[in-house]
């Protein structure tokens, strides 16, 4: 079937921008973004805290385990904390797998697969909202981070390149932990649950244990490309460190590159095959 | 399977799990209007969503104007779908919202938006194209659902029960719309419970019930059985006990009851009553009438007096 002769048959890159359009507006005003901005407000706000604390002290830096760290140290323990282990994954799990799965919930999938556009379309276009959504809240948060605790005991200047690479490393992490989610979102029953027993469960559990298996993770990859010492804090980091077995950085951005295409295909590919029954 | 035929289905069977959907249809669905009626939970909406491709066929084919459906985004050019549920993107107003859905047929954004103020003109939203969907009326929802259908000018409407919820005049002025439709050579799927509804727009239905089509043809022909059997019709107004007084003088009125904020009514002859109440609403003087709802077990029993008659 071709299209009507004033109309152009709309190519999968023109359909997924045109989706885009549709889906970045209602994702930035959703309840979820809403959820999201909390989430990366609270480290901001921890961030200021510790910036009132470090100017109220003689010294001017916090102690951590009774010795004093400085902001670039500071940052780099938040980045790796509560962005990479945490923020980052939680993000990709909760929008990843919802992409389809609210538009079924909402009943509105219906619009959307009854247009003449390839039906992976609709993925991709809801996939790249996801990540100019989350990019747009988490970027700046970070930012605002690294104004607040730079100044302490150093200078803005200092840890600018870490700064640099740590935006790089979020956005990778997004782009990959979405693109895994979103297939486990259109492939999956119950994604949710699957998806948090994967990012809390296994990839934590497997980064542990030596050998081949961690390469089946994405935080092996994403873990690689953080320019932060692991802080050992716990029996836990200090067992990690020990076993610390990371890819060089271009192998690991290769690798999330490859993650991410492969599980989009993947993503695409079943929403294309699979049938979605919305309950009337 | 006929070749002139807008839809035409062979042995189509679907199920969820151990629930049949429907069950072994072999139909040939003409161009025209055609209404599809048949009680909740019959296999109407099942149908309706195989002939849009939104369900595989578990077995059988079905083709749509001459191809097959399933995997064939190209054939939604020639489609447009107005789904039973109510779902929206309740931020954008109905303006962005049909704009945005023709985008996706491949027009620009000056077109698209031509295209959706001509059809907010046609289901007459023209002055609440600029408002929030989720402040619209039930009515004013169908309505833009409906726009989003015919927007692109689709050669085959499907509408799945399009005037549920909507007050006597919009359901007056969408059964002209789809008439219109028709002769204007356009072909028209429409759904409903209610057979009055369907035998104001087409005299050519399918008659559907436990995922079988029972009967195909010309609605007079079971109009006869059923001529005589009561039609519950509820009524939600402003004010219901005027209303009510104004309907005890109608000799086709078998009885009234109260719900709430509604009425009632039991009729004898629902086509009778049913002009009655849109010249009604349109003078105004009983207040608003703000929704006409026709229970579901209308039809039900029509079926079970069928099937014993």
């Amino acid at each position: 079937m071709t299209a009507p002769a004033n109309v152009t048959k709309p190519t999968l890159l023109a359909s997924t921008m045109r989706i885009f359009d549709l889906s970045l507006g209602q994702m930035l005003w959703s309840r979820r973004s809403m959820l999201l901005a909390f989430l990366v407000g609270a480290p901001v706000l921890l961030a200021a805290a510790l910036r009132i604390a470090s100017s109220a002290d003689r010294l001017g830096l916090p102690r951590i385990h009774g010795a004093r760290v400085g902001g670039a140290a500071l940052f780099g323990m938040m980045m790796w904390l509560l962005y990479i282990r945490f923020i980052v994954p939680v993000l990709g799990v909760f929008y990843g797998t919802s992409l389809i799965a609210d538009e079924v919930d909402d009943k509105t999938l219906t619009y959307l697969f009854t247009r003449p556009i390839p039906r992976a379309a609709v993925l991709f276009g809801k996939y790249f909202a996801y990540l100019a959504c989350t990019v747009l809240l988490v970027l700046p948060s970070v930012v605002l981070i690294y104004l607040l605790l730079g100044p302490i005991g150093g200078t803005l200047g200092e840890a600018f390149p870490t700064l640099v690479s740590d935006l790089g490393v979020l956005a990778l992490g997004l782009t990959a932990y979405g693109a895994v989610f979103a297939f486990v979102g259109a492939r999956l029953k119950r994604p949710v649950v699957i998806g948090l027993v994967f990012a809390f469960g296994w990839e934590p559990a497997v980064l542990l244990i030596p050998g081949y298996l961690k390469r089946l993770t994405v935080a092996y990859y994403v873990q690689a490309l953080v320019p932060h010492a692991m802080p050992q804090n716990s029996v836990v980091s200090q067992l990690m460190q020990a076993l610390a077995d990371a890819p060089s950085l271009p192998a690991s951005v290769v690798a999330l590159a490859v993650i991410s295409v492969v599980a989009l295909w993947l993503a695409g590919r079943t929403v294309e095959r699979r049938e979605y029954v919305l309950e009337q | 399977m006929t070749t002139s035929a807008i839809v035409a289905a062979d042995h189509l069977s679907k199920w969820y799990g151990q629930v049949i959907g429907l069950n072994d249809v072999t139909l040939s669905v003409p161009s025209g209007i055609t209404g599809l009626l048949g009680p909740n939970g019959a296999g109407k909406s099942t149908f309706m969503k195989l002939v849009t491709g939104q369900l595989m066929p578990s077995q059988g084919e079905i083709a749509v104007l001459g191809e097959p459906i399933w995997q064939n985004p190209g054939l939604y050019f020639r489609l447009g779908f107005c789904p039973e549920q109510d779902a929206f993107y309740e931020r954008m107003t109905g303006l962005e919202w049909v704009t945005a859905l023709v985008r996706l047929n491949g027009v620009d954004e000056a077109r698209a938006t031509e295209m959706a103020h001509r059809a907010l003109a046609t289901v007459d939203l023209t002055d609440a194209a600029g408002k929030k969907i989720g402040a619209y009326s039930k009515g004013m929802r169908q309505r833009v659902k409906m726009a989003q259908a015919l927007a692109h000018e689709p050669d085959l409407l499907i509408l799945d029960e399009p005037l549920g919820g909507m007050d006597p005049i919009a359901r007056r002025r969408t059964i002209r719309l789809i008439k219109d439709w028709g002769r204007a050579g356009k072909s028209v799927i429409v759904s409903s419970h209610i057979l009055h509804e369907i035998e104001s727009m087409t005299a050519n239905i399918l008659l559907i019930n436990q995922g079988r089509i029972l009967a195909e043809g010309n609605v007079h022909q079971i109009r006869d059985l059923i001529d005589d059997h009561p039609h519950t019709v509820h009524i939600k107004a402003e004010r219901p006990r005027e209303l009510a007084r104004r309907f005890l003088a109608y000799d086709d009125v078998l009885s009234l009851k109260f719900e709430d904020e509604a009425v009632v009514v039991q009729t004898g002859r629902p086509d009778v009553f049913y002009t009655r109440l849109t010249e009604l609403a349109a003078a105004g003087d009983l207040g608003t009438i703000h929704e006409v709802t026709s229970p579901d077990d209308n039809l039900q029993a029509v079926f079970q007096y069928l099937v014993k008659s």
